[in-house]
């Protein structure tokens, strides 16, 4: 029994990989073998489709590599900072409304953002942020993350409370109780946080389309889209290579932070 | 201002006399911690969203004024637009099939990888994988190319003598190759499985053995009924998600919901009226739309619940 379910479950997995591996190995072919080899991978290895489609477009990769990784990072240290604030309010403080806003917050996590998407464009066109990073990354500072609020607020409802109460009583102020021991204590949500909110944001398409126009200033998956609208349809080892690109520091923080990554999606699913 | 009104919220004996200084101790600290979450919430979601219920009566093109036409848009969408009804049959189809059967896989798969086996955490991880790299342009992209007709999908069906079609350009087959890419990301669905089947307690498998009940049964007397609340969460996640998917299919057909619109996802839609052809009003009212729709199936799934979901507490 035992060894039939893995021999399920090793098929299981041939199957489920099976796909990212052959994308791996037609960016690695030789450009006229792409289509002609079939299912299985070739010896003939060439890297020349990385080189070809890094500098496939007017603009090279490296600008929109560049670009991803500064809207990725600033969105991260947004969220850090206003969701745990957010949390460590609904969490632990005690204020006239708290569980009337918690509701609403709650509330914000159901809502499309299709219904918000298009004043939120006026509005932020009639600032003129359109073509700049600002309408990805400052809502990131004002906390619409909801899910990641949630995520926090969970995790600091677990922190002995006699902790800040101690330290209420010595007369520490909530935002030192805030940094100095709920914070250092908040390690693994605010890792968690931040890897989930640099892979979707990485991953993001629909607010860059939106929002930037110009190819200088487009993110990785822009370039690729653009890459399968301009070239793609001639240079497919070009786009395979990108492909395989873009999803690497994906990639990577799945290799290092698999763990995490998974209880931080289990634990959420156990909210009752 | 913030930092300043922080320091005032420091406890201080002088100032706990009255009545008002130690309600502002008491209150004045969470507003602070709320004050982005604030703005955030006024600025970006509850104006907005009175302003999209104001637009959805209008004519919008973004550079003229908002003209109001009433109830015009909605009477629009429901008497004289046929993409509309398309992209509803569309989107109905891809979340009727892709919801159950990827639960079916995440939940098939969690209970063969709940026994305790070597490997668990190999394999949970291979399985997620696919789930995490989840909307990105690069799987789209993959996801043609292994539907093309020269793909990687008719490689595999000419070692058994089968030409298969070119699916993606394919009307009767192209929202198939999308919701089997929505059947392959299982894996966050099957973590929380996994989760929610570690809470069943294992003397209630070993108490129904002794009484002679089979693994089937023990599956469908014990582990399905005390899951149900985890079946239930994934249900309504999934779904929604399912509702909003727009990525896979604006890659796949160019961003048009070709061919002849079988990829015509509602959000694929919506973003076209309003982004290609600057139908604002319209598509803010597709977008209230869309909040009704799903607003409706979540209700509607909480009062079943009730019928179906049990809490062992």
């Amino acid at each position: 029994m035992s060894i039939g379910a893995h021999v399920l479950l090793i098929g299981a997995s041939i199957i489920m990989l099976y796909p990212l591996l052959w994308l791996l190995s037609a960016s690695l072919k030789p450009q006229e073998q792409i289509f002609t080899s079939g299912i299985w991978p070739t010896i003939d290895w060439s890297i020349d489709s990385y080189f070809r489609g890094w500098n496939g477009l007017r603009t090279s990769f490296s600008v929109f590599f560049m670009n991803s990784f500064v809207i990725a990072v600033l969105s991260v240290v947004g969220n850090l900072i206003a969701c745990s604030m957010a949390a460590y309010a609904f969490a632990r403080l005690r204020f006239k409304g708290r569980n009337f806003w918690f509701a609403m917050m709650l509330g914000t996590l159901m809502l499309p953002s299709q219904v918000t998407l298009i004043p939120q464009y006026v509005l932020f066109r009639d600032l003129g942020w359109i073509n700049t990073i600002l309408p990805l990354v400052v809502p990131k500072f004002l906390a619409v993350d909801a899910f990641f609020i949630f995520l926090m607020v969970q995790f600091f409802r677990g922190i002995p409370r006699e902790l800040d109460e101690a330290a209420m009583m010595d007369g520490c102020s909530p935002w030192r109780i805030f940094y100095k021991i709920m914070l250092p204590l908040s390690m693994p949500v605010l890792v968690t946080v931040s890897i989930f909110t640099f892979i979707w944001t990485w991953d993001d398409f629909f607010a860059p389309l939106i929002y930037l126009n110009r190819m200088q200033d487009y993110t990785v998956m822009l370039g690729l889209r653009t890459f399968v609208d301009s070239t793609g349809e001639s240079d497919y080892g070009g786009l395979f290579a990108m492909s395989v690109l873009s999803i690497v520091p994906i990639f990577l923080f799945f290799l290092f932070f698999q763990r995490l990554l998974i209880e931080g999606i289990a634990t959420t699913g156990m909210k009752r | 201002m913030a930092v300043n009104a922080a320091e005032a919220a420091v406890p201080d004996a002088a100032s706990g006399n009255s009545i008002w200084s130690r309600a502002w101790q008491n209150h004045a600290p969470g507003y602070l911690f709320l004050l982005p979450w604030f703005i955030g919430f006024f600025g970006l979601t509850v104006g907005p969203i009175i302003t999209s219920f104001y637009l959805s009566f209008t004519d919008f093109d973004l550079l003229t004024p908002a003209e109001w036409v009433g109830v015009d848009n909605y009477v629009r969408m429901f008497t004289n637009d046929r993409s509309f009804a398309a992209s509803m049959r569309v989107t109905f189809f891809f979340v009727i099939f892709s919801v159950p059967l990827k639960l079916a896989f995440a939940l098939g798969v969690a209970v063969l990888l709940n026994r305790g086996m070597k490997g668990l955490p190999l394999y949970r991880a291979l399985f997620y994988l696919p789930s995490l790299l989840g909307a990105s342009v690069a799987i789209a992209i993959l996801w043609r190319q292994i539907f093309a007709r020269d793909g990687l999908v008719n490689d595999v069906l000419s070692i058994f003598g089968i030409v298969g079609p070119s699916w993606i350009s394919n009307p009767n087959y192209s929202l198939w190759t999308l919701i089997i890419l929505s059947i392959w990301q299982f894996g966050s669905p099957m973590i929380i499985f996994l989760a929610g089947l570690r809470q069943i307690p294992q003397d209630m498998y070993e108490a129904a053995s002794l009484d002679g009940a089979g693994k089937w049964r023990q599956f469908v007397k014990i582990t399905l009924p005390l899951l149900t609340p985890v079946v239930f969460f994934n249900a309504i996640i999934q779904t929604i998600e399912a509702f909003k998917s727009f990525t896979p299919a604006f890659i796949i057909s160019g961003g048009t919901g070709a061919p002849i619109n079988s990829t015509l996802f509602y959000t694929l839609y919506l973003y076209n009226e309003a982004f290609s052809f600057f139908r604002m009003g319209y598509a803010s009212a597709l977008a209230w739309f869309l909040l009704l729709l799903i607003a409706c199936f979540t209700a509607f799934s909480f009062l079943t619940s009730k019928y179906w979901v049990h809490y062992d507490d």
